[in-house]
């Protein structure tokens, strides 16, 4: 075995992320943006096939995305809420991931 | 098109059936094919390692510059590096789920008999994907970001973009249409 490397500098943003990697406990969320060509019964529809929401709660996220030009519409892991983008691309809703401590 | 409308409407518990003319037909066999050809794949002019593209992973990671297909595969993060990096390992999956709902979409249409197209419930999901990336890309030419539906409504006969606007409207009221019957709860 090698030498043991004594000392690694450590400054905070490397500490934050390994304890971010570690830890699991930052969410990640999926948002849904406002589009002019997506019919409202359409994201609505998609969001209930999607994540197997109720009629009442696509409908309110829909709303929210129509209103006010976006919503959350799922929360996770950065894997899952890839996952959850892919599929709102593969039926057209225009869709990105982030942190979710980051601003909307 | 017919004169009278019906556009998609339930039959039973898992069956959803329209009647199209063949004029019809026509118009979403050619918008089914020019789909299903824009979404093939970039044409690559440097060598590609061939395991990375078995599995998916393209050396593709910027955007495209076409602006309807951007529409159709748009950016998963706003950071640019992040991006790209989803794109190299989802774009090419992309494409081909959006062109196997065009192709389920013209193979039903080849298929159609007097007319009659029959779907159910996961071949109507594939319709509603088609007909959405077909409203997508129309509207991206259509420019209904920065147009009203009143300033489209009023283009001169003469407009080619006349035309393109009432597929674009005739698609959307079908697309409703075929929404309404698999929400449709009473049955």
């Amino acid at each position: 075995m090698g030498k043991i490397k004594e000392k690694i500098d450590v400054n905070e943003k490397i500490e934050e992320e390994l304890k971010a990697i570690f830890s699991g406990d930052i969410p990640w969320v999926t948002i849904v943006w406002d589009d002019p060509v997506n019919l409202m019964t359409y994201v609505t529809y998609v969001l209930m096939e999607l994540f197997g929401y109720s009629k009442e709660k696509a409908h309110e996220l829909m709303m929210k995305v129509h209103t006010e030009g976006k919503a959350v519409v799922s929360t996770g892991s950065r894997e899952e809420m890839e996952h959850d983008v892919a599929r709102l691309h593969e039926y057209g809703l225009w869709a990105t991931l982030q942190r979710g401590d980051q601003a909307l | 098109m017919s004169e009278v409308q019906h556009g998609f409407f339930r039959h039973g518990d898992n069956t959803y059936l329209a009647n199209f003319t063949e004029a019809e037909r026509e118009v979403l066999l050619n918008l089914a094919e020019q789909i299903i050809e824009l979404l093939a794949e970039r044409v690559d002019h440097q060598s590609d390692d061939p395991l990375a593209a078995m599995v998916g992973i393209t050396v593709h990671d910027t955007p495209p510059e076409d602006e309807v297909l951007l529409r159709l595969l748009p950016n998963a993060y706003a950071d640019q590096v992040d991006a790209s990096e989803f794109r190299r390992y989802t774009e090419s999956t992309l494409r081909q789920k959006k062109q196997a709902h065009a192709m389920a979409m013209r193979m039903h249409i080849k298929a159609a008999v007097d007319g009659v197209i029959e779907l159910d419930h996961d071949s109507a999901n594939a319709w509603l994907g088609a007909m959405n990336d077909v409203r997508l890309a129309l509207g991206v030419r259509l420019k209904v970001e920065e147009n009203t539906h009143q300033e489209l409504e009023l283009l001169a006969p003469d407009d080619p973009m006349r035309g393109v606007y009432a597929v674009y409207s005739w698609l959307g009221w079908l697309q409703e249409s075929l929404i309404d019957a698999l929400m449709d709860e009473s049955q």
